[in-house]
C-alpha cells in the first residue's frame, strides 16, 4: 500500500452493499448497469463501451444538459486488471469520441498534467453482502478546469518539495 | 465550519498561483530567500510590478517577507499547497454520490416485484 499517494492525491471510499459479489461486478462491467448509476447527477451514459479483459479497452460518454448546451464528455482507458468477483483495474483518460486520447493541451489543461489516472476496485464477500474499495489514484479528469489547475499545482508542489528536500 | 475556511483559504491560495510570474517567483524561493530586486532579475517588469506580486503571494500566505530593513528578504512558505496536494479530496463526493446511486439501484434490482433483470 502506498499510503502517501494515497493520502495525497488519490480517493479511497469503502462500502458495504446489500447485494452479492457478482452482482456488484456486474455494476462495474456491464454497461447498461454501469450507465444506471455512474453518471453524475443530471448527467447520462449513453455509451460505455467495456471490453472487459486485461488490455481490453474502454469508452465511456457521459453528457450533460448545461446552459450552453449539451455537453458531451468521452473517456477512454484500458482494463489491466480483471479477476471476476474481485478485482478491477483500468485507467482513464479523456478523449475524443473516437477514443483518441487527447493531450492535456488539447484539453486546454497546464503542461505537465497526466493524462492518465486509474480506478481499482477490490470487492468481497461478507455473509452474503458485499464490500467494496475503490480506489482512484491521480486527479480525475472530469473538470476541466479545475484538474487543470489541480495539476498545476501538484506540479509546483512536488517540485517544491524536491527543492526544499535537498 | 472549517470546511468554508478551507474553501476561502484555496481560494486565495488559487487566486496567487493563477499567475504564470508569481509561480516563477515561488519557484525561485523554493531554492532559497531572495529580495524584491533578486526576484525581479529574470523577468522584464518593474519592481512596483515584482512588488505587487509578492503582496498577492503574502496575503495567501506562501511569502514571508523579513522585516529587516532594507534587504527584507522573501522567503516561501509552501503550508498552503499542502492544503491542494489534498485537494483530490474533493472528488471524493463525487464518488459518493455515485455509490449512493448504486446502492438505490441494487435495492430497486433486488426487489423481486418490479425489475426486469434476469435473476441468474
Amino acid at each position: 500500500m502506498t499510503e502517501n499517494r494515497a493520502a495525497n492525491d488519490a480517493v479511497m471510499i469503502e462500502r458495504m452493499l446489500d447485494a452479492p459479489v457478482d452482482l456488484v461486478w456486474r455494476m462495474w462491467t456491464e454497461p447498461e448497469h454501469f450507465a444506471a448509476w455512474y453518471g453524475p447527477d443530471g448527467a447520462t451514459i449513453p455509451v460505455a463501451n467495456m471490453d472487459v479483459r486485461v488490455g481490453g479497452s474502454r469508452l465511456v460518454c457521459m453528457e450533460m444538459q448545461t446552459p450552453n448546451g449539451t455537453m458531451r464528455m468521452w473517456f477512454t482507458g484500458e482494463y489491466r486488471e480483471v479477476v471476476a468477483n474481485e478485482r478491477l483495474v483500468y485507467t482513464e483518460c479523456m478523449s475524443d469520441e473516437n477514443g483518441n486520447v487527447l493531450s492535456p493541451a488539447e484539453m486546454g489543461m497546464p503542461e505537465g498534467h497526466p493524462a492518465l489516472t486509474e480506478v481499482t476496485v477490490d470487492i468481497a464477500n461478507v455473509d452474503g453482502r458485499t464490500k467494496m474499495v475503490m480506489t482512484h489514484t491521480g486527479i480525475p479528469a472530469d473538470s476541466p478546469g479545475a484538474t487543470g489547475w489541480t495539476m498545476a499545482f501538484t506540479k509546483l508542489v512536488a517540485y517544491i518539495e524536491t527543492q526544499r528536500s535537498r | 465550519m472549517t470546511a468554508t475556511l478551507d474553501e476561502a483559504r484555496l481560494d486565495d491560495t488559487f487566486a496567487a498561483l493563477a499567475n504564470p510570474t508569481r509561480r516563477a517567483i515561488l519557484r525561485r524561493l523554493a531554492a532559497g530567500e531572495a529580495n524584491v530586486n533578486e526576484l525581479a532579475e529574470p523577468f522584464d517588469l518593474t519592481l512596483p510590478a515584482i512588488s505587487k506580486h509578492i503582496k498577492v503571494l503574502e496575503r495567501a500566505g506562501l511569502v514571508v517577507r523579513s522585516q529587516r530593513a532594507q534587504y527584507r528578504p522573501c522567503t516561501l512558505d509552501a503550508t498552503p499547497l499542502a492544503a491542494i496536494s489534498t485537494w483530490a479530496e474533493q472528488y471524493r463526493p463525487v464518488w459518493e454520490a455515485r455509490f449512493h446511486r448504486m446502492d438505490e439501484y441494487l435495492h430497486q434490482l433486488q426487489q423481486p416485484r418490479k425489475t426486469g433483470e434476469p435473476d441468474d
